[in-house]
């Protein structure tokens, strides 16, 4: 609350005040890319440790991601390229990766850069002693060998088509710096050596990681030449410090893009704002466990009976889309011929008669005296309390009476979706590159602690998830993955409400940004961005 | 003198253990553990693999037999590794065998939060003391109800909103003072000197905040004490035999009327160590709130408990410290003690 608050007085003041700090330098020239330069942004959490097999926060794989590469990474098209890999190439029977790895590739320490890293890394992921959670995907390879020192071969019994995801999601880490290390508290987790375009400079605990180039990058050289990231839990410092020019660029808020932003137009002549799909979507799911939400009717009415849009403006002041498939819209997994459920209040009540539901004295829908009455779940996260609130009221107008319950994560998770113990709740899953859903959708993954916690059950879905794995001809997964999306939508065991965008404000004064983002976002390129040397803050020092 | 201060330090043990067990039951009551953090619910990470994190962690095992692992620890002054920032130890540095030194959690947070509350326990005071006679001499004059005012609504106003309007006019619109952080960009490169005072304009902003509550208290506190004093018949004999009236004040009155403050002062010894998570997330401060605020959100249980065993010892440390600066004030008490 305080934050909202907070806002709302930000904008007060910045609605009423002529800025006196307004610098009159024209960003927009147009000036050649020149190397050096230091760029600073901000991030509300620290990193735990730069290991991301074994960190698993974001903070902490977004700083080890400039440091490390994997053997594969996404293209701006979101299609695989190679990392540390030059090409790879799959056997006839799917059930073989054979890598051909870039040569002549140095770590930051100077050391070669061998398939036994690959191997030593694989061993790491897998090894029963290691604390990750991420190990079940790489102990699907039933064998990892390197046939010489460039060239490393994944081996599965069974075909798993989202293997090269998994590859192009591993770090690879130096074998020699930590064959004699315990991985799950070594010290390279805080001053680690890598192969990507940056190394670490200097960590200040709870202030800021700085970064340097690594000159032994395996993708060359890019033209920052430091990047300082700070520590600022609290969104609206952050914006503060972005408007004084103390950072260049941050994540913002649907309130600072579209309030904010449109109102000062001193900050627009130094501030250019981004908009991209963002990362995940929000959901309403439902117990399919409980009655009376095994009913295709009663989740269908609900459907009929939400107003996505009024969510999508209400929630997201209008940056977000609604989706009908759990993939990125615009990408090559989404199913874009299944039609939308819009807000139809006369076929929601329908429905629900249908059923056998009556209103009764209260104007609430009961059946065989039952009131049709339950309890929305969520944890504290502002979007999707507003989003459950907007529910509310629009169930309620129909005559479905519905309470809100908003719970801290852990007690939220352990105490309701592990017992099963809930009715519905908003949450959020993310929009997963791979068209893979296994773990979300399978009957047999609903099990305490699963992530098919809402107990959905279908055996053709099961059928299409298992032979999603094992299809690796990007047609036919499309058509499985179709026919996934299709049936999932037609049966509502969840209800999507939204996909908000990704809002990032940058300095104009860092050139080389892609004025039309591509799907992997915007900071896919960012190698090649560069401040020029006269909008330089003083740093010679650094 | 001697006997109590021992039997005093020796009572301290059986109430640590029992303190520690307290907190250690209840923190285990809220339901989760490291692995049901939100990064967690990843459908990438499997439940098997949380559950052997559990079992790595010991989490598996009995709270009872969980507590004797930790106590067996402590006695060896070791506070363990925190689970969330992996592997970095609570208390202190630790070096490995090549010399690398990873810092302590509690080592990097608590000297920033001890500065912060030092020099706001040291305005709050002279601020007050200062206020509160200027209110007890003019009392129910204007002074005195324009400071009682002033500390009110000092009291009275949202810390957090005070604190961004002030980052938005003395750090954006006329850049003054820094918005956040500690230090400057380039802050090594400084002279000692110059770093000392970059310290000080990070520190203006949040060290001001904090003061503001405490104002009122205390300085209410000085007021009616000075009042009740000032009324006493010993004043009245020492403007009587001709005293000036600056040494009935400063002398006489005010020396009486600080007395209780030691209470308070002993009291607040505690408090220098637990930051306060709102300010220190606005102005970007790593320090203990903001760790124990995490710790508990992510039930990083060797960090709450780190934090919660050095908070008792330093309560207990301060109650010990309060009576003893009691008595040594007050001939009364002291005799009491003896006895």
């Amino acid at each position: 609350m305080h934050k909202f608050l907070a806002l709302i007085f930000l904008s007060l003041v910045v609605g009423c005040n002529n800025s006196q700090n307004l610098d009159n330098t024209n960003y927009d020239d147009p000036i050649p890319p020149e190397s050096g330069g230091v760029l600073t942004n901000a991030m509300i959490g620290e990193p735990n440790n730069l290991i991301a097999m074994i960190a698993g926060d974001s903070a902490s794989s977004a700083i080890a991601g400039q440091i490390f590469n994997a053997l594969l990474k996404y293209d701006q098209n979101l299609g695989f390229e190679g990392d540390l890999a030059d090409s790879w190439t799959i056997s006839d029977d799917y059930k073989k990766i054979t890598f051909n790895l870039k040569q002549d590739i140095k770590w930051a320490d100077d050391k070669p850069f061998t398939c036994e890293d690959v191997l030593f890394t694989w061993k790491k992921v897998t090894d029963p002693d290691t604390r990750t959670p991420y190990g079940s995907d790489y102990q699907l390879v039933s064998s990892a060998s390197c046939a010489n020192n460039h060239i490393f071969i994944a081996e599965y019994d069974e075909p798993y088509a989202p293997a090269l995801e998994t590859w192009a999601s591993l770090h690879i880490l130096p074998e020699h710096l930590l064959k004699n290390e315990n991985i799950n508290d070594t010290y390279f987790s805080l001053n680690p050596t890598g192969t990507n375009f940056y190394a670490l400079d200097e960590w200040t605990t709870g202030q800021q990681v700085k970064l340097k180039t690594n000159p032994n990058s395996v993708h060359g050289r890019p033209l920052l030449e430091k990047k300082i990231t700070r520590i600022i839990p609290d969104l609206s410092s952050q914006f503060m410090e972005l408007i004084a020019g103390n950072i260049d660029l941050m994540n913002i808020n649907p309130i600072q893009y579209s309030r904010v932003f449109p109102s000062r137009s001193e900050l627009n002549d130094k501030i250019n704002l981004y908009k991209e799909m963002g990362n995940g979507y929000t959901y309403f799911g439902f117990n399919l466990k409980k009655k009376p939400f095994d009913d295709l009717n009663i989740r269908k009415a609900i459907s009929y009976a939400i107003n996505k849009e009024e969510i999508i403006n209400g929630v997201l002041l209008g940056l977000g889309e609604e989706i009908t498939s759990p993939y990125k819209p615009g990408t090559y997994w989404e199913n874009k011929s299944i039609n939308k459920i819009s807000f139809d209040v006369s076929k929601s009540r329908e429905l629900l008669e249908k059923s056998g539901y009556q209103l009764n004295a209260n104007n609430i829908y009961e059946k065989d005296g039952k009131p049709l009455a339950f309890e929305i779940l969520t944890n504290q996260n502002k979007q999707r309390e507003m989003t459950a609130v907007l529910i509310q009221r629009r169930l309620q107008d129909i005559g479905i009476d519905v309470s809100i319950r908003v719970i801290e994560w852990a007690s939220f998770v352990n105490r309701f979706i592990k017992t099963g113990e809930f009715e519905a709740v908003v949450l959020g899953w993310s929009l997963s590159l791979d068209p893979d859903q296994y773990s979300i959708w399978h009957s047999s993954q609903d099990g305490p602690g699963q992530f098919n916690f809402i107990g959905y059950n279908n055996p053709r879905v099961d059928t299409l998830l298992e032979n999603g794995r094992k299809e690796l001809k990007n047609e036919k997964r499309k058509q499985i993955y179709d026919e996934f999306s299709k049936i999932i939508y037609d049966e509502q065991p969840i209800i999507y409400l939204y996909a908000g965008y990704g809002l990032t404000a940058i300095h104009k004064k860092i050139k080389g940004v892609k004025k039309i983002t591509p799907p992997a976002g915007v900071f896919h390129n960012d190698y090649e961005w560069y401040i020029p040397k006269k909008f330089r803050r003083n740093e010679m020092s650094l | 003198m001697l006997n109590y201060l021992v039997k005093r330090i020796l009572w301290m043990i059986p109430m640590l253990i029992g303190i520690s067990l307290i907190s250690f039951f209840i923190m285990h009551l809220a339901p989760g553990d490291i692995t049901s953090n939100e990064s967690a619910f990843n459908p990438k990470a499997s439940e098997e693999s949380r559950q052997k994190l559990r079992e790595l962690y010991n989490l598996d095992k009995p709270i009872i037999v969980q507590y004797g692992l930790w106590l067996k620890r402590i006695v060896q002054l070791d506070f363990g590794s925190s689970f969330a920032s992996h592997q970095r130890p609570v208390l202190w540095e630790t070096k490995d065998e090549n010399g690398n030194i990873k810092p302590g959690l509690i080592q990097k947070a608590l000297p920033i939060t001890l500065l912060i509350n030092l020099l706001t326990i040291l305005l709050i005071f002279s601020i007050s003391i200062l206020l509160g006679t200027i209110a007890a001499i003019k009392k129910n004059k204007i002074p005195d109800r324009i400071i009682t005012l002033f500390v009110f609504i000092g009291f009275a106003i949202p810390g957090f909103w005070l604190a961004l309007i002030l980052m938005y006019s003395l750090g954006v619109v006329n850049q003054v003072l820094p918005i956040s952080g500690l230090h400057s960009v380039g802050y090594e490169q400084m002279s000692k000197l110059g770093q000392i005072f970059d310290l000080l304009k990070h520190l203006a902003l949040p060290v001001f905040i904090s003061c503001l509550s405490g104002l009122a208290g205390i300085s209410l506190y000085v007021r009616n004490g000075m009042i009740e004093i000032l009324n006493q018949d010993f004043i009245k004999t020492a403007r009587a035999k001709g005293l000036y009236e600056k040494k009935v004040i400063f002398v006489h009155t005010l020396k009486n009327a600080l007395l209780p403050l030691i209470t308070i002062l002993g009291l607040s010894i505690p408090g220098l160590i637990g930051g306060s998570v709102i300010a220190e997330s606005i102005f970007a401060i790593p320090g203990m709130g903001k760790l124990f605020y995490d710790a508990v959100l992510m039930r990083d249980f060797p960090v709450v408990m780190g934090i919660l065993t050095i908070g008792s010892i330093l309560t207990l440390i301060g109650n010990l410290i309060a009576d003893l600066a009691y008595a040594w004030a007050d001939p009364r008490i002291r005799r009491g003690l003896v006895k």
